[in-house]
């Protein structure tokens, strides 16, 4: 694998893809900032800058989490593919997927800017949005399928020509994300399709909310390692380069991202352990799902430890542990290093809080609580987010021949979002423990000291939140300006797509790692297992639909 | 190969802590709340005192409170809470507590909890439910008997019309006084011209008010969403309500 020349149509439709979210990024990390004030109390006000508090978590939760998300993994993916398979593009399904993806994500922007979509990211019915929010929705995931969808025929065709040969590590991790995301966005695509967008116009009069929960996650828990899978992709086929050395197995890679494909969807209800309408044995039984798909993270970290001190022995290191010194930290050629080095970290505490909220019953101390936006800031705003932005300034420094601008401040970005990340979870942490409720503007109630409500033991933990909060936003300050400084700087060279590539230290061949099939039977059968007698419970529970909705008054007195 | 084990540790790992999960539900009986069926959705709140460190009682989370707001107990009770949402998707923790329960539209909840130790609980939502989630919590005090206002007696039987209205939820739609609510209001109901909204207009009689009630979305008043449920009520209940109902003029 080489720098590539590619064809201007996907240059564009990747740059497009990159910078588009960035835009609207800006936006979902500003209203992150606002979270924490209001929270802390810092801004006491239903509203301020004329976005209102729940609008502008609405906000931060869709831009953040699924639009600039899924925006960069069909970029992303776009370059994987054409750099591995060194096949021209289908340039017809990817200006098709950008097209609908960017309709979509307007068509959803605008109910959410004016306030006629404040459901948050998760939009639980009976809360009810403009139907643009839910019609946009749909088109931002059909079109990035339709990006998938046209990477399907070219791989086959490299299989067809490449006989015997192992697919590369960075293709089968990329097919395996969007495997994950199309099994995921099935069970939403049902729940919007076929409940709210009929209930939101109108022409169905009542919505079945225990149903329409249990579908959206089943679509909420492979969201999750569809954000994450193309951060491993970079930490599997790039870390290792980077850090000097090789990937230390290369069937670590395949099974982590083949055991993904099969355990990312039938954990769902671990989700909604503390809801009705479920039985405790399908709970149970998610919960065992659940731990299990802890399994190839924990041999990713091993995996990628062993490859840093692969890279760094090469280097010169020496010692137990003496050999980290020479991992390339603050190196600025190398400053990809930092961002997933850093994300890494990080994720060691995303994945332990994440076993935790798993661990069934101990979800009923946290659920719902400050603690479970610290666990998924350690995971989303950690591994995930740091990949995704440095991918995002890779892609256009490559693309666009430009070298990245303020070299020697980049290599700080990624450790001055790791220490806000972890201050910050540390005070959601504490408060989470303490009670303090998620998604909430306190500051008009349990931390304002005029409050019936007022909670002075949990203000300490608040203020470290914002504290962490206010170190996040100035990490991302310093991001953007490197960001757009680079994209606009003169060209220092042609253009055209590189990727870090690393050799396995160990090409183990097992087959049965190597082929995408008994994996995906192994999805459809622990589905059907998984999910079959949760839907009959809630089928015979007939529950009645849900009263009509009314954002402004209770229901008793509306009308 | 070291790759190998390293996999079969991690997987010995996992399953380690499901064992300690499965033997802290086994042994302690810590577990999680379940689906219930035998419990239909209520709307109304209600505190019964089974015995004398036992209560019942009925939570109905709305926008922007709990229902009941306050309840008192005395130390050393133990509480069966069913919780019921009268509109969206609410959350109930009781801060202190492992209870932590969704409050779902359509569906009850349950979990019983005992307090051993007197002091005031805070009542949290925490799912998000519109503009005023903020400040939606209620309070639980544990406190000696001495210090409670007179308990809340078991209610009896109901056997009056109104009564009736209650058990079977209808007020939680229908005002008896006439307030704008959901459902058409009851004042002045019987024997009335009821508009409907194919265009039509029938008088509200016996007849009329049993079908409405039993299959409710065969006639619809004009400017009422067909939202309400079919209702199964034994023919005396039936007779008693419609015979309320002709007295609220």
């Amino acid at each position: 694998m080489t720098r590539t020349e590619i064809e201007p149509g996907l240059r564009k439709i990747i740059l497009f893809e990159i910078v588009f979210p960035m835009l609207l990024l800006v936006l979902g990390i500003t209203t992150g900032l606002l979270q924490v004030l209001y929270r802390a109390g810092v801004i006491r006000s239903q509203s301020f800058l004329g976005i209102e508090y729940y609008r502008g978590l609405t906000l931060h939760g869709a831009i953040n989490a699924v639009v600039f998300t899924t925006f960069f993994a069909v970029a992303f993916g776009h370059a994987v593919i054409r750099f591995y398979t060194s096949k021209p593009p289908l340039l017809g399904w990817a200006w098709t997927s950008v097209v609908l993806m960017t309709v979509g994500t307007l068509s959803a922007a605008i109910p959410m800017l004016t306030g006629k979509a404040s459901v948050l990211y998760t939009f639980y019915p009976p809360l009810k949005a403009h139907p643009a929010f839910y019609i946009g929705l749909v088109l931002l995931v059909v079109g990035s399928w339709l990006a998938f969808f046209g990477w399907i025929p070219t791989y086959r065709q490299w299989l067809r020509e490449n006989p015997g040969k192992k697919t590369p590590l960075a293709v089968t991790g990329i097919f395996a994300t969007f495997i994950v995301w199309f099994i995921a966005t099935i069970p939403v695509a049902i729940e919007i399709i076929f409940l709210l967008i009929p209930w939101s116009l109108g022409i169905t009069k009542t919505v079945n909310v225990p149903l329409a929960r249990m579908l959206f996650w089943f679509f909420g828990h492979p969201l999750v390692y569809f954000w994450l899978l193309p951060a491993y992709v970079m930490y599997y086929t790039m870390l290792p380069k980077l850090a000097g050395g090789k990937l230390y197995s290369d069937f670590a890679g395949r099974f982590t991202f083949m055991w993904l494909v099969a355990f990312s969807a039938p954990i769902g209800i671990h989700h909604q352990y503390t809801e009705p309408a479920i039985s405790t044995t399908w709970k149970s039984v998610h919960a065992f799902f659940t731990l299990l798909v802890a399994i190839p993270s924990l041999v990713t970290a091993f995996t990628l430890a062993a490859s840093m001190e692969h890279g760094a022995r090469k280097e010169g290191g020496t010692g137990l542990f003496g050999w980290w010194k020479k991992l390339p930290f603050l190196d600025k050629e190398r400053w990809l290093f930092g961002y997933l080095f850093a994300g890494l970290f990080i994720f060691i505490f995303g994945g332990i809080t994440g076993i935790i909220n798993a661990s069934y019953n101990l979800d009923t101390v946290v659920h719902n609580t400050a603690w479970m936006p610290a666990h998924f800031h350690q995971t989303v705003a950690g591994p995930v987010f740091l990949a995704y932005i440095a991918g995002s300034l890779l892609l256009i420094s490559t693309l666009r021949g430009r070298e990245i601008a303020f070299k020697g401040l980049n290599v700080w970005i990624p450790y001055l979002w790791t220490l806000g990340i972890m201050v910050f979870s540390t005070g959601l942490f504490i408060g989470g423990v303490a009670g303090e409720p998620r998604r909430t503007n306190m500051g008009l109630s349990y931390t304002n000291p005029a409050s019936p409500l007022y909670q002075p033991t949990w203000k300490i933990a608040k203020l470290v939140g914002t504290l962490g909060g206010i170190i996040m936003f100035t990490a991302m300050l310093l991001y953007f300006v490197v960001f757009f400084a680079t994209l606009l700087r003169k060209k220092t060279s042609e253009g055209a797509l590189d990727l870090p590539v690393s050799e396995p230290l160990h090409d183990e061949n097992v087959p049965a790692v190597q082929s995408f099939r008994p994996w995906l039977v192994a999805a459809a059968l622990l589905l059907i297992l998984a999910y079959t007698a949760p839907f009959l419970e809630l089928a015979r529970g007939n529950y009645k639909g849900a009263p009509p909705y009314n954002p402004a008054n209770p229901v008793a007195e509306s009308r | 190969m070291l790759e190998k084990r390293i996999l079969a540790a991690a997987t010995i790992f996992a399953l380690s802590i499901a064992g300690v999960i499965a033997l802290s539900v086994r042994l302690f009986g810590i577990d999680l709340p379940t689906c219930l069926t035998d419990v239909r959705p209520f709307a109304d709140a209600k505190v019964i005192e089974q015995g004398a460190k036992h209560y019942e009682v009925h939570y109905v989370a709305k926008m922007w409170k709990f229902e009941p707001a306050d309840l008192n107990v005395v130390p050393g009770s133990t509480v069966d809470i069913y919780l019921s949402s009268a509109d969206v998707t609410h959350g109930m923790q009781i801060v202190g507590t492992n209870v932590n329960l969704m409050a779902v539209p359509g569906a009850v909840n349950y979990a019983r909890v005992k307090f051993d130790r007197a002091g005031e609980y805070l009542v949290v939502c925490n799912e998000y439910c519109g503009i005023q989630h903020h400040n939606m919590a209620g309070r639980i005090h544990v406190t000696d008997r001495s210090q409670l206002p007179p308990p809340v007696p078991a209610p009896p039987m109901p056997s009056s019309g109104k009564e009736l209205l209650d058990k079977y939820g209808c007020t939680a739609c229908h005002s008896l006084d006439g307030t704008p609510a959901p459902g058409p209001t009851f004042k002045g109901l019987y024997g009335s011209q009821r508009k409907l909204a194919d265009g039509q207009s029938v008088t509200a009689t016996d007849d009329y008010l049993k079908e409405s009630i039993e299959k409710p979305d065969a006639k619809i008043v004009k400017g009422f969403d067909p939202v309400m449920p079919s209702m199964t009520i034994p023919p005396a209940d039936l007779h008693a309500i419609i015979e309320y109902l002709e007295t609220i003029k």
